[in-house]
């Protein structure tokens, strides 16, 4: 998978993620790992710069709060930017994957 | 993407570095610990999950990198970065920094004195009312003799002139203000509306003198500068206020604007109409005309135009004035103000320049050595990845985090200086406005940034060469390769080059001023005093009573005992020739050209006596010439030499004044020299016999066995025993004599000061490369002396390699030195023979101070141990 689809992907998910509720770095990639079914086996590392890029984007914004076990962790949390971005992308991705699989399947 | 989260983003990242970096730590921190929790609680041993962990994440410190690029300030970090570790640099050679700041920032300091004096002289027409578009207009008779114009050519020239827009009159008095309980004398201007006309004034309040003000019978109006309203009313809203000026109340009607000093070169707080009545007669003349050009029209185009009005008029007024020589003239305004101020701006800027020329190649020197220094950190920084680019940008930063501080350190230097120099050039028009603005700062920042480039031009060109690229771990062998001590030598010469043409300059001025002192002035100063006496007002417009306090003030001076000649005059030595006339003479008759002219001196008896003008042929005024104002006048001995080298001058007649029609004047005898137009003028002077009623202002001169305080304190207590209200002015004739060396004892203080800053900046750089180099070839010089070489072979290797770069500089900077010695000579700073042969000697001098400056160097090179420089390995 090319590096800039993976980027964008990674946003899309991280996105996706934080939709349903504000999570922590490592909340994000277990999420991750669960939801794709380990299919996106990306390395929890690089998580950081893209939550960076997208902090820069305005589409989340950070916040220091306390876990359910009493301890500080950053959460992410998505912004009503973030939120129009998503639903554009996701429509998008619907047309691009909907197209796809037309010519796949003939 | 929003531009504002991304701006607060980067901005939070570059400004909160620490914190972003501290709470990356903390968010990855929790990461591990929390994922390390989860592996536990899967049943995996501490030590394995820690180890999976770290994995997973992929590199701790690559991620952290990664979020530092993702933050977008990677360039703003680099920069802060560069920033930091050139403070890092300074702190760890605090000597280095130390030794770079005082030269540049005395360099830097002198450099913005140096463009505020300019700024305030030369580049301010707008605060002073001038254009290259507006005239002054006199009269004039040769190029040396100016006056003011009288009613009769004002109005001539406002009603004729074809040549300007805008033409008006303006003159400058004395105005009797009455404020709350006092009265104070001011300095007032009186100015037609043509005046604000041409010098293109506006009111920031009300208005300016309009043509209707000009009418004798207008109501009495005033406008006033921003400065005097805010003084003296508190507030610049003031229309219609009452001003008490000369006994008459005046409503105001207009305050300049704040920036506005001067109007046309005049500089005024108060501004009233100038009434020009209808004349009687062709003088007084008393009015200064100021023009602003038609677009298209030269000042010769002018000055032909004004020629011809002056020759319409002539015959209407002949009367009344005789010279036909004598037109109205336009002179370019911005002349006419300045003067030879560019010339002396010049002389002081070159100076500066060349200082900071050599205070830069003496820095770049600096920088060069440390750049070899680091030559190993920039080869390892190389190695591991760093731009050639990110290197010089890494030089820059230092140079420019040093050279900023000298900027400051210079405009520190500068606020000292620009009150320092207000005393020390008054002469320069405008100058007590110098001071330090933002321009003034903005300048400096420009010279700091620029410098700071400059010097890191040979460390660049030396650390970036592909050879220099080189990791090299010898750290003897450091900065030696042959690149970077050739530019080290070239620097080094070159302050040299520059530093000979200011020393010589230097030498020049210490020549002039030598040779003035030793000018005969033409009398003995000690026991002669001068007062300048002004009768005005209504009291004296009659030639009667003039002529009776004149009579009084002198049979009282003559009965002083210990006064043993007193007289009047109207030019008094060694720098005060204000009559000059032009003459005619009729066995050299000047046929077409310009007439000669000389200092014309008005004198009654006892004046000469009083100066020591001894006769030397023919005769004297006789007691009926005194009486008469007759035309029989006595020359200097210079005069008769000049016009009359192979015969008697008496008895040689002239046209005076360029009055064709009065009586010829008549030469009756020679006299002795004295100087009236300064040390370094001839002795030219002409005398003639005044009576007594005509003068309105007199030089008494007076010689006595009495101290001259007390022959000044005595004469002052006759003169208002007479007349209480009568001005006077006071002087020794051995204080004119020091003040006519003034001046160019100033210029030469000045000149001299820089001369030593340079020899001092050239001889450091000398003694700074010799000792680097002894250092470098402490080695070689030990194996050399173990091998029998004598110590002082040592010493002289060293000294004359010393010697090489001062005489190689030194040849390089002749012909700068030459140049500069022709400008000077053909200046107005009175330097006549500024030739080779002293070029030669500074040359030889710099030579002698460079060979002192590597003695010490040559010193240590012969005291290396040999065991221990050939243990250095």
């Amino acid at each position: 998978m090319g590096s800039d689809l993976l980027q964008g992907t990674v946003e899309l998910m991280v996105l996706k993620a934080l939709s349903l509720e504000p999570m922590h770095g490592w909340g994000i990639g277990q999420r991750l790992d669960q939801t794709s079914g380990e299919v996106f086996k990306l390395p929890h590392g690089s998580l950081y710069p893209a939550l960076q890029r997208m902090l820069r984007k305005g589409s989340i914004r950070s916040e220091w709060r306390t876990t359910e076990n009493n301890r500080r962790a950053r959460y992410y949390i998505i912004t009503p930017a973030g939120r129009r971005q998503l639903e554009a992308e996701i429509r998008s991705w619907r047309r691009a994957s909907a197209a796809l699989n037309e010519i796949l399947s003939q | 993407m929003s531009l504002i989260t991304d701006l607060s983003e980067r901005f939070r990242a570059l400004f909160h570095r620490d914190r972003a970096d501290r709470e990356l730590d903390d968010e990855l921190t929790f990461h591990l610990e929390r994922d390390i929790a989860e592996r536990v609680a899967q049943g995996v041993a501490a030590q394995e999950a820690r180890r999976q962990a770290r994995l997973a994440l992929g590199g701790v410190d690559l991620v952290k990198e990664q979020v530092r690029d993702a933050r977008g300030v990677r360039p703003f970090e680099d920069f802060a970065g560069d920033i930091e570790h050139a403070i890092r640099l300074l702190r760890a050679s605090p000597m280095f920094a130390l030794t770079i700041i005082l030269v540049l920032g005395g360099a830097l300091g002198a450099g913005v004195s140096v463009f505020a004096v300019a700024d305030s002289t030369l580049w301010s027409d707008q605060r002073y009312g001038v254009s290259d578009r507006l005239v002054r207009i006199d009269q004039s008779n040769s190029p040396t003799s100016r006056w003011s114009l009288s009613s009769v050519d004002a109005l001539a020239l406002i009603e004729q002139q074809r040549s300007f827009d805008a033409v008006g009159l303006v003159r400058r008095g004395d105005l009797a203000l009455a404020g709350a309980g006092s009265t104070e004398r001011v300095v007032a201007a009186w100015a037609t509306a043509g005046f604000f006309e041409a010098v293109a004034a506006r009111a920031e309040i009300g208005r300016l003198v309009n043509r209707g003000d000009e009418v004798e019978s207008a109501a009495p109006v005033v406008v006033v500068s921003h400065a005097f309203a805010l003084e003296r009313f508190g507030a610049t809203a003031i229309i219609g206020r009452d001003v008490i000026a000369d006994g008459v109340h005046h409503t105001v009607v207009g305050v300049l604007p704040a920036a506005v000093v001067e109007l046309g070169g005049i500089r005024s707080r108060v501004w009233l109409p100038l009434h020009i009545k209808a004349p009687q007669r062709r003088g007084p003349f008393w009015l200064r005309g100021v023009g602003r050009l038609r677009p298209g029209v030269s000042v010769d185009m002018a000055a032909r135009d004004l020629a011809a009005i002056s020759h319409r008029i002539f015959p209407l007024w002949a009367s009344s004035f005789r010279d036909q020589s004598a037109i109205m003239t336009p002179f370019p305004l911005r002349d006419t103000i300045l003067g030879d101020a560019p010339t002396r701006v010049g002389l002081f800027g070159g100076a500066v320049l060349l200082v900071w020329l050599i205070a830069l190649a003496n820095v770049a020197t600096l920088m060069l050595v440390r750049a070899s220094g680091r030559q190993q950190e920039l080869a390892i920084r190389l190695a591991l990845g760093a731009t050639r680019g990110r290197i010089a940008r890494l030089l820059v930063t230092d140079s420019l985090v040093l050279t900023a501080v000298a900027g400051l350190a210079g405009v520190a230097v500068a606020a000292v200086v620009v009150p320092f120099a207000r005393m020390a050039a008054p002469e320069l028009p405008h100058i007590t406005d110098a001071s330090i603005s933002t321009r003034e700062i903005m300048f400096a920042s420009a010279m700091s940034a620029l410098s700071g480039l400059l010097v890191t031009i040979p460390a660049l060109i030396a650390s970036l060469t592909r050879r220099a690229g080189r990791m090299r771990v010898d750290s003897r062998r450091v900065g030696r390769d042959r690149r970077s001590s050739r530019l080290r030598a070239v620097l080094v010469a070159t302050e040299f080059a520059l530093a000979l043409p200011l020393v010589a300059c230097a030498f020049w001025f210490l020549q002039s001023i030598w040779r003035l002192q030793g000018v005969n002035p033409g009398f003995t100063p000690a026991g002669a005093i001068t007062m300048n006496i002004q009768l005005a007002g209504p009291r004296y417009a009659d030639g009667k009573a003039r002529a009776a306090f004149w009579q009084r003030l002198e049979d009282q001076a003559r009965e002083v005992p210990g006064i043993v000649a007193a007289g009047f005059g109207v030019n008094v030595p060694p720098d005060d020739p204000n009559e000059v006339n032009n003459f005619d003479l009729v066995d050299l008759p000047a046929s077409g050209g310009a007439e000669p002219t000389a200092p014309w001196n008005f004198v009654t008896r006892g004046f000469r006596e009083a100066l020591g003008v001894r006769l030397l042929e023919g005769r004297d005024f006789t007691a009926a010439e005194y009486a008469s104002d007759s035309p029989a006048v006595l020359v200097s001995t210079s005069w008769a030499h000049r016009y009359f080298p192979d015969r008697s001058a008496v008895g040689r007649k002239m046209v005076s004044g360029g009055c064709t029609e009065c009586p010829l004047t008549e030469v009756i005898g020679v006299v002795s020299d004295i100087k009236y137009q300064g040390l370094d003028g001839n002795g030219d002077a002409v005398y003639q016999a005044v009576s007594l009623e005509n003068a309105s202002s007199f030089r008494l001169v007076a010689r006595s066995t009495l101290s001259e305080d007390d022959t000044i304190r005595v004469l002052t207590e006759i003169v208002h025993g007479i007349d209480g209200e009568v001005l006077v002015e006071s002087s020794t004739f051995s204080a004119r004599l020091g003040g006519a060396l003034d001046e160019p004892r100033r210029w030469t203080v000045i000149v001299s000061s820089f001369a030593i800053a340079a020899g001092v900046l050239a001889a450091i750089g000398v003694f700074g490369l010799m000792s680097y180099v002894v250092r470098q070839q402490r080695r070689d010089i030990g194996v050399r002396l173990a091998l029998g070489a004598t110590p002082r072979a040592m010493t002289m290797m060293v000294v004359s390699g010393g010697v090489r770069y001062a005489i190689a500089g030194s040849m390089a900077g002749v012909g700068l030195a030459l140049i500069a010695g022709r400008w000077l000579s053909t200046s107005s700073f009175g330097i006549q023979h500024a030739g080779p042969l002293v070029v030669l000697i500074i040359a030889v001098s710099l030579t002698v101070v460079a060979a002192l400056a590597s003695w010490w160097p040559g010193y240590q090179a012969a005291r290396i141990p040999t065991v221990e420089a050939m243990s250095v390995e």
